[in-house]
């Protein structure tokens, strides 16, 4: 099995493993850790997309030629979306942690069914 | 080039950021937030239609400065920044959206004597991202924007300090933490598949059979896309929380919510069906999401004692109006679908305001509880009554010309029972509104009903009624809009 295979399949593994803890886990904390788990796995599946087996880090540097560069470079588009991609989890995350301080204070128990089981 | 469209998105991102600093400041905050509100629809009203190449990438200058075993292959012809396209249909949903965040603003404006600079921070940066959104031709670009509206709708309902906002918010975070990552992963295999994410480029490449259209990682990119989309829209199986995220905002925050949600469900579904229209059972897939929708929201809208709650399943079920309009999938359903978002946006958001004076002067949204509101302000009454019709399709109003539009086009391609469908839900909607119209406004006024508010406010009666002239405005003359809609579909189609 090659590099970029053995991180589809990570990926992969993150996102279901991420998934169940999302749905199935009662746990606030662990929901949100699951949903880190899925959001890094779909970053991982995209960067795996910009993988050459032996090419060079797409910087055009003095003394490439053109050409040697276009054949030779990895794909650079999935990187700049996968950093974008970051701010936006590590966004989503912050908010989600705030929004759990909030419900712990308020309900004093970190049990999602506990939380939502007297609201209306 | 044209400056006016970039800065459709740039005049609301820098308002936001001011309104957040000058948060303190009322005279300040009231002041900058209405300027912007009025210029944002002017901007739409002005630009000329065109295209913006960002960071000058446009693609013909690019073609000249390949490597020479780039020359001619796929990759040639792709663009390599973000691009934004305005054209005519873009102009009616933004100053539309514009429209109804300025009423929203003003409403708030006097419904709250201490204004929040995070609030109206909210409101325009979720007017910056779906503007975005609406202009973008880059699937990725999009996938940005709607994670930030996502965001920002979950702030509105925070800062609307209403009973469990708390925990509605927290569950739409969860879920939009799944659907957001679910369409990360569809425009991946977009990309693995076709190496853009811009939309043009991946139409080029699969019209032209650089890829093969019936590769399994499209099939699934699109079956991730779908599913993206169904969060952002509130299709079934999210129309619960959906429904729940308006009815726990303000009113006036709910009816910009509204609106987010239509063009996050505009934007993404002429995406689907300019990328994925050729699948088998694409229309088919939309259809049975559509039917869905109105099917379980109206039903659901017609047990609620909570007429915010009710309002909120009804705005959903006409979703599903527009989701049928696009699963027809005829030039004149999809000029149906884009006429009857075009009303939602209008429509619940002067029921959202209109009804939600009943909670601005009770505090309370339980029907069993209200009644005899007429005598507060008549004239509002009639306002929300004729928005009522306007909802159920009741002539003339905008609501009307568009469901006639839809039912149309579903007899002309042969959906007889799409068309009986709509009818029947459109008779549903109506009568379940009159029932919480009476019930509030008409029916004995209860001996223990209190009045936090004595008298709606004149700013708000002035947004209602403006909302209202646009319906009917949109009802008689039908063609200001629909013209451009049959064009656009046409050149979809």
């Amino acid at each position: 099995m090659d590099f970029q295979m053995a991180s589809l399949f990570a990926s992969g593994a993150f996102i279901i493993i991420g998934l169940f803890a999302a749905v199935f886990i009662d746990n606030l904390i662990k929901k949100i850790i699951g949903i880190a788990f899925i959001e890094e796995g779909a970053n991982l599946f995209l960067i795996c997309l910009g993988y050459k087996a032996g090419g060079v880090v797409p910087i055009f540097m003095l003394g490439m030629s053109a050409d040697w560069f276009a054949a030779n470079s990895a794909y650079p588009l999935p990187q700049a979306l996968v950093l974008t991609s970051i701010v936006i989890g590590a966004s989503t995350l912050a908010v989600m942690l705030a929004l759990a301080m909030v419900l712990y204070r308020k309900h004093g128990t970190l049990s999602v069914s506990e939380m939502m089981g007297d609201e209306k | 080039m044209n400056y006016l469209i970039p800065l459709m998105v740039v005049v609301p991102i820098l308002a936001a950021l001011i309104v957040n600093i000058f948060g303190g400041n009322d005279k300040t905050v009231k002041a900058i937030s209405l300027v912007v509100a009025i210029a944002i629809p002017l901007i739409a009203i002005f630009a000329a239609v065109g295209v913006q190449y960002f960071g000058g990438h446009d693609p013909a200058l690019i073609a000249s400065l390949l490597p020479s075993n780039l020359v001619g292959t796929l990759a040639a012809s792709y663009n390599t920044g973000i691009v934004y396209i305005f054209e005519n249909i873009e102009r009616i949903f933004i100053f539309l959206m514009g429209i109804v965040a300025f009423l929203a603003v003003l409403t708030y404006f006097a419904e709250k004597k201490k204004v929040s600079g995070p609030y109206l921070y909210l409101i325009f940066m979720g007017l910056a991202s779906v503007t975005a959104l609406m202009l973008s031709n880059d699937i990725f670009n999009m996938y940005v924007f709607f994670e930030i509206t996502a965001l920002t709708q979950v702030g509105i309902i925070v800062a609307s300090s209403t009973e469990d906002n708390y925990e509605i918010a927290m569950k739409y975070m969860i879920l939009g933490a799944i659907g957001g990552p679910m369409l990360l992963l569809g425009i991946g295999f977009i990309l693995g598949t076709i190496g853009s994410v811009n939309i043009n480029d991946i139409i080029y490449a699969i019209s032209n059979n650089f890829v093969n259209p019936y590769s399994p990682s499209l099939v699934i990119g699109f079956a991730l896309i779908l599913f993206g989309w169904l969060y952002s829209a509130g299709l079934p199986p999210f129309h619960t929380i959906k429904s729940a995220v308006y009815s726990k905002a303000r009113p006036n925050g709910s009816a910009i919510l509204q609106g987010f949600s239509v063009l996050c469900m505009f934007a993404f579904g002429i995406a689907m069906y300019k990328i994925f229209a050729y699948i088998p059972y694409f229309n088919t897939a939309i259809i049975l999401f559509a039917i869905l929708a109105m099917v379980l929201s109206i039903t659901m809208s017609a047990m609620e004692v909570d007429f915010r709650r009710m309002i909120a399943f009804l705005a959903v079920g006409e979703l599903g109006f527009i989701a049928l309009g696009f699963g027809i999938g005829t030039q004149y359903s999809i000029a149906a679908a884009l006429f009857q978002a075009t009303n939602e946006i209008v429509i619940t958001a002067l029921l959202f305001i209109g009804f939600g004076t009943v909670y601005y002067l009770t505090k309370t949204s339980d029907t069993r509880k209200l009644g005899g509101l007429i005598a507060v302000d008549s004239t509002m009454t009639i306002m929300v009554l004729l928005g009522g019709f306007a909802l159920a399709g009741v002539p003339p109003f905008n609501g009307f010309q568009s469901k006639l539009m839809l039912v149309q086009a579903a007899l002309d391609a042969g959906y007889t029972e799409l068309a009986v469908l709509a009818i029947i839900v459109s008779v549903v909607i109506f009568f379940t509104f009159v029932k919480a119209f009476h019930t509030v406004y008409l029916q004995p006024k209860p001996k223990d009903l209190k009045f936090a508010h004595e008298k709606i406010p004149k700013a708000t009666v002035f947004s209602v009624a403006i909302l209202l002239i646009i319906c009917l405005v949109l009802g008689i003359f039908p063609n200001i809009v629909t013209d451009i809609f049959i064009t656009f579909a046409g050149g979809l189609i």
